[in-house]
């Protein structure tokens, strides 16, 4: 999962920067299979799993971490441009203030949701925009991260009932679709990793929230919760956010940027 | 001695774009020059700024395409850019001042946007505070250095834009539009300003702006560009204006002393109006949104079937909130604006449902729903594209006739006409966002005739717009207060008041003040 | 010109507040990583009791502290109320009605959970509330060294953020003066649907702009040519900062310690 952690440091690919990119590629990797051999031991220590649940969890975050850390390396390697860090700025910035409505309007309708509260997780989409649209706007290495980390830091400025928790989520989740993108290569920017990106962003959500708020639900109910996260993760973020991207190339507005490069000369 | 900037067959092709903005330019400024850029929406002036500014890189992974050579001293423009960065001293050849006041503030402290361009220089920090508080003089900001930017009006921004550049002592100042979007009295601030630092500094002025009446008097030359690419004429004010003054007013420039609408087309207006009274305002007190304090009492008016309101006064008087008001988009604070008879038509039950309280009465604009309100009032917001819902410009037309319940080929002879009747038949099927400035408010305003409103309020209709995007504007709204509708316009323009000659409320000291001229011209 | 939706509010300048940026992160970072370790009412309560107890140092007045940390409470009492009512059951049942139960264990839970989210949370509040954006930033660049190009965009963004939630207001006029909206939920989500999109199409375009503005200035020209740029306001840490992370790791320690002496603590997923 920490693959991508190095967002801002190895994008800008300069000779220098080689070697720490190497060495940040080495930690990465030396994480995931950490990460691995704890979930694989973790998932087989409750009886309750069944025999293969923890090796099928250990190996699945092994493969994916290294096709991630394969994306990440072999990315399309040019850096950053100004207009795609402002862009990506500023876009994290707007969907920070539909966050702020989203926050507003979750109250009520989690007061709403009490008879079956793991059904909450269906509407938590929203938040996930930023990481999908993100990467299918700006197209480079990190942009899911920064633009979902923006988006939450404008969503805790301005005040929600979550505090500066809405920080961590934000890396977290901008992370879960991140990965998705770099294991992906980064070449592929259509439907199929709009919706990847929306799961790994829902699955992050989905365990997050029953770890920090619903630590005392049954293992089925947290089961349910992150199911609703990752079907609201592929609905209103990924298919969601796919559809967006695409409203704006259309209008032209993506012009500089690599994804409205190509679009349809006016 | 090589002249500053010199364009060489230089072209430009932005991405996502079929044809070049720019395209085989031969062009040379001297050092301290002062150029007007005049030509057509389209012929490539804003793209030319950018350029000089070392904006614009082609290559795999650029802007856009270029062709030629544009030099800065000798140097390639963008390569010259990361040269004066790279020297540490803290002097650009080339500053550039956008047009949108808004979109230029960078840093949150006035102080911390001026010296974030000499931050990017590498000049030491403790050389910077000094060229910070000179530059902030030398623009006539005196605030303090920790004075949030949030809280400058768009002249103060402006300027602030201005010091920004002034602190990296440009040998060339680039001014794109810089008073577009200002009122009068911010607009010849910030002209006075420049003049004044042009003389103190003796740098060099490419200036792209349509209102050239503000500006005539500054600049010693003027480059008018062809739309197919080139330049169309070249060089001193007086002759090139005298010459090709006809093609530079078709192309929509605005030229001291001459008319922007064409003689004979306005008739006078009776002042007031005749026609019935469609809404009266009863004691109306507005305020902004959240704050709850009004900043507008006492208002009573009225507006008449036929008329022309124009409704003035300095910004944050309260004008907008006013004809948000009178287009029951907003309720007022206080008082009531009241929908006569008949305006109100037979308006059924169908109104805005409240989940508490009687419903509202049938006679409050703001209460109704909202596919009533649009048959009735229209509203053309200052940024049309805050009212764009639709895929394709036909769409966009079609979507209020739809509300009102038409169908079929009803909704397809509305669109058709408006369509025809506004010069939009050709882009029908563009998306809305691609439209140039002049054709997105000509589409907005089409939008709201669609649904046949008897009362029309706009914002700042003619913000920003060309001469002849402007006269085609005065030209409908006089044609719609013709056959009886009544247009309400927030304005700071005083040529369209001129124009529509109508009565005038006055906004300001919280009060509205109705004038009425004497005599119609 | 109003104020702006992410201006700081006027803080008394104490020790804490006038800490390093970087040093108020790292302390709300610990704080949160350890409390996560474990669901417990006495390592969260005692968290809660340390912190409140810390608040003098701090510069902000109880009414300040209270008015934006009211929030909070938004999010925790009800998660407590649903881990009572829902979550696993131990010890003895008091109550029972359907799918749902109260237990002492649930009581407990409960109580811990909301705790927990409270106790993680209240940094987090000291930290948005006695920290300028831009100081951040400014720390963020120079201390943790993160790419200046990132954190400027990041903070030239932020002045967007009062001009786009006008927008936002407008957008909602603007659609009921174009007949749309009305009643029902089906017609509230394609409204905020359509809101959102112009929202965006508007943002991506002033994005733009501001990037011109900028790289006309100079930002991002250097760093391919290995001249970095200068700071007119420099951040270091200072010995002061040290004292505030210490304190911060005190805390946790001691929150932690009296978990253990409890015997309630338990490492989360053993």
């Amino acid at each position: 999962m920490s693959t991508t952690s190095k967002s801002s440091a190895s994008t800008t690919a300069e000779p220098p920067a080689r070697r720490a990119g190497v060495v940040a590629t080495t930690v990465a990797a030396l994480a995931v299979v950490v990460v691995a051999v704890l979930l694989w031991r973790g998932v087989a220590a409750d009886p309750d799993n069944g025999p293969v649940a923890g090796p099928l969890v250990g190996v699945m975050t092994l493969v994916l971490g290294a096709l991630a850390l394969v994306g990440w390396r072999t990315a399309p390697r040019r850096s950053w441009r100004v207009v795609d860090i402002v862009v990506a700025a500023v876009l994290g910035v707007a969907l920070g203030l539909v966050f702020t409505v989203w926050n507003l309007g979750w109250s009520p309708l989690s007061n709403a949701l009490e008879f079956f509260p793991p059904a909450k997780g269906l509407f938590v989409g929203v938040w996930l925009l930023g990481g999908v649209v993100g990467g299918l706007v700006v197209r480079k290495p990190g942009a899911a991260v920064f633009v979902e980390v923006v988006a939450a830091v404008v969503s805790a400025l301005i005040g929600n009932q979550w505090g500066f928790a809405t920080v961590w989520y934000g890396l977290l989740q901008g992370l879960g679709a991140e990965v998705v993108l770099a294991v992906l290569l980064y070449r592929q920017w259509g439907a199929v990793a709009a919706v990847g990106a929306g799961i790994g962003a829902g699955v992050v959500v989905g365990v997050l929230d029953t770890t920090l708020y619903y630590p005392e639900f049954s293992t089925g109910l947290k089961l349910v919760y992150g199911a609703g996260a990752v079907v609201s993760g592929i609905v209103i973020a990924g298919l969601g956010g796919w559809a967006l991207t695409r409203a704006l190339a259309r209008t032209g507005a993506l012009a500089p940027l690599a994804s409205g490069r190509n679009a349809q000369r006016v | 001695m090589s002249p500053l900037l010199s364009a060489r067959g230089w072209g430009w092709r932005w991405n996502a774009r079929r044809a070049h903005a720019v395209q085989g330019l031969d062009l040379e400024v001297e050092a301290g020059e002062r150029v007007l850029l005049l030509g057509a929406s389209g012929a490539g002036k804003s793209t030319l700024l950018a350029g000089a500014a070392g904006l614009l890189d082609g290559g795999p992974d650029g802007t856009g395409e270029a062709e030629g050579q544009l030099l800065l001293d000798g140097v390639p423009a963008h390569e010259a850019r990361q040269l004066a960065v790279a020297a540490g001293a803290g002097r650009a050849r080339t500053g550039l001042l956008l047009q949108d006041p808004q979109a230029q503030t960078v840093l949150a402290r006035v102080g911390d946007d001026v010296a974030f361009g000499l931050e990017n220089h590498a000049v030491p920090a403790e050389r910077i505070w000094p060229r910070v508080d000179a530059a902030l003089d030398d623009v006539g900001l005196r605030l303090p250095r920790d004075h949030p930017t949030s809280r400058l009006s768009g002249g103060q921004r402006q300027r602030l834009a201005l010091a920004g550049v002034l602190a990296l002592q440009p040998r060339l100042l680039l001014l794109d539009e810089p008073t577009a979007m200002l009122d009068p009295e911010g607009a010849a601030a910030l002209r006075d300003v420049v003049a004044e630092r042009l003389a103190a500094t003796g740098a060099g002025l490419l200036l792209v702006e349509h209102r050239v009446d503000l500006w005539v008097d500054l600049v010693d030359r003027v480059v008018v560009l062809a739309p197919g690419g080139g330049v169309l004429a070249d060089g001193p004010v007086g002759r090139v204006l005298a010459e090709r003054g006809d093609e530079l007013a078709a192309a929509g420039v605005w030229l001291p002393g001459r008319a922007a609408v064409p003689a004979g087309r306005v008739r006078p207006r009776p002042p007031g109006g005749a026609g019935e009274v469609l809404l009266s305002l009863e004691g109306v007190a507005v305020g902004r949104r959240g704050s709850g304090a009004p900043v507008l009492t006492g208002v009573d008016a009225e507006v008449r079937a036929g008329s022309f309101t124009a409704l003035r006064g300095v910004n944050g008087a309260g004008k907008s909130t006013l004809a948000l008001a009178v287009a029951g988009l907003v309720p007022p604070v206080s008082g009531r604006v009241r929908a006569h008879p008949a305006l109100v038509g037979g308006l059924a039950a169908r109104r805005r449902r409240r989940p508490w309280g009687s419903p509202p009465p049938a006679d409050d604009p703001a209460g109704w729903a909202p596919r009533d309100l649009v048959s009735r009032v229209g509203s053309v917001f200052q940024d049309p594209r805050h009212q764009f819902v639709a895929q394709t410009v036909a769409d966009e037309l079609a979507v209020g006739p739809r509300r009102l319940g038409l169908v079929g080929e009803q909704v397809d002879l509305r669109v058709a006409e408006l369509l025809e009747r506004l010069r939009l038949d050709r882009l029908a099927r563009a998306n809305p966002f691609t439209l140039s400035g002049g054709e997105q408010r000509r589409l907005s305003v089409a939008t709201a005739l669609a649904t046949r409103p008897r009362v029309l309020v706009l914002d700042e209709p003619t913000f920003g717009q060309d001469a002849r995007t402007w006269a085609e504007l005065v030209d409908l709204l006089a044609g719609l207060c013709d056959t009886g509708t009544a247009v309400v316009a927030a304005t700071h323009d005083v040529d369209l008041c001129d124009a529509l000659a109508g009565a005038t409320w006055w906004v300001g000291d919280g009060r509205l003040r109705t004038e009425v001229p004497v005599s119609a011209p | 010109m109003s104020t702006g939706l992410l201006d700081p509010g006027a803080v008394r300048p104490t020790v804490l507040a006038r800490a390093n940026p970087v040093a108020k992160l790292a302390v709300s970072t610990l704080l949160a990583v350890v409390l996560l370790l474990s669901v417990d009412v006495v390592t969260a309560g005692t968290a809660v009791a340390l912190e409140l107890l810390a608040l003098p140092l701090v510069g902000l007045g109880v009414r300040g502290l209270l008015r934006r940390s009211a929030v909070l409470l938004l999010a925790a009492v009800p998660v407590s109320v649903l881990t009572v009512l829902v979550g696993v059951d131990s010890g003895a049942v008091l109550l029972e009605a359907g799918p749902l139960s109260v237990s002492t264990g649930s009581l407990e839970s409960g109580a811990a959970v909301g705790l927990r989210v409270v106790a993680i949370a209240l940094p987090g509040v000291v930290l948005l509330a006695t920290t300028d954006p831009t100081d951040l930033g400014d720390a963020l660049a120079q201390v943790l060294r993160i790419s200046p190009r990132f954190v400027l965009a990041a903070l030239a963004a932020f002045r967007v953020v009062d001009v786009l939630a006008e927008e936002w207001q407008q957008l909602g006029l603007a659609r009921r003066a174009r007949g749309l909206g009305g009643d029902g939920l089906l017609a509230g989500v394609r409204d905020v649907a359509g809101r959102v999109f112009v929202l965006l199409v508007i943002a991506v375009r002033r994005a733009a702009v501001l990037a011109t503005a900028m790289e006309a200035r100079g930002f991002g020209a250097g760093e391919r040519r290995g001249a970095d740029r200068t700071w007119a306001r420099p951040s270091r840490l200072r010995a002061s900062d040290v004292l505030v992370v210490a304190g911060g790791a005190l805390l946790a320690a001691t929150a932690t310690a009296a978990g253990v002496a409890a015997g309630t603590w338990q490492l989360l997923l053993t």
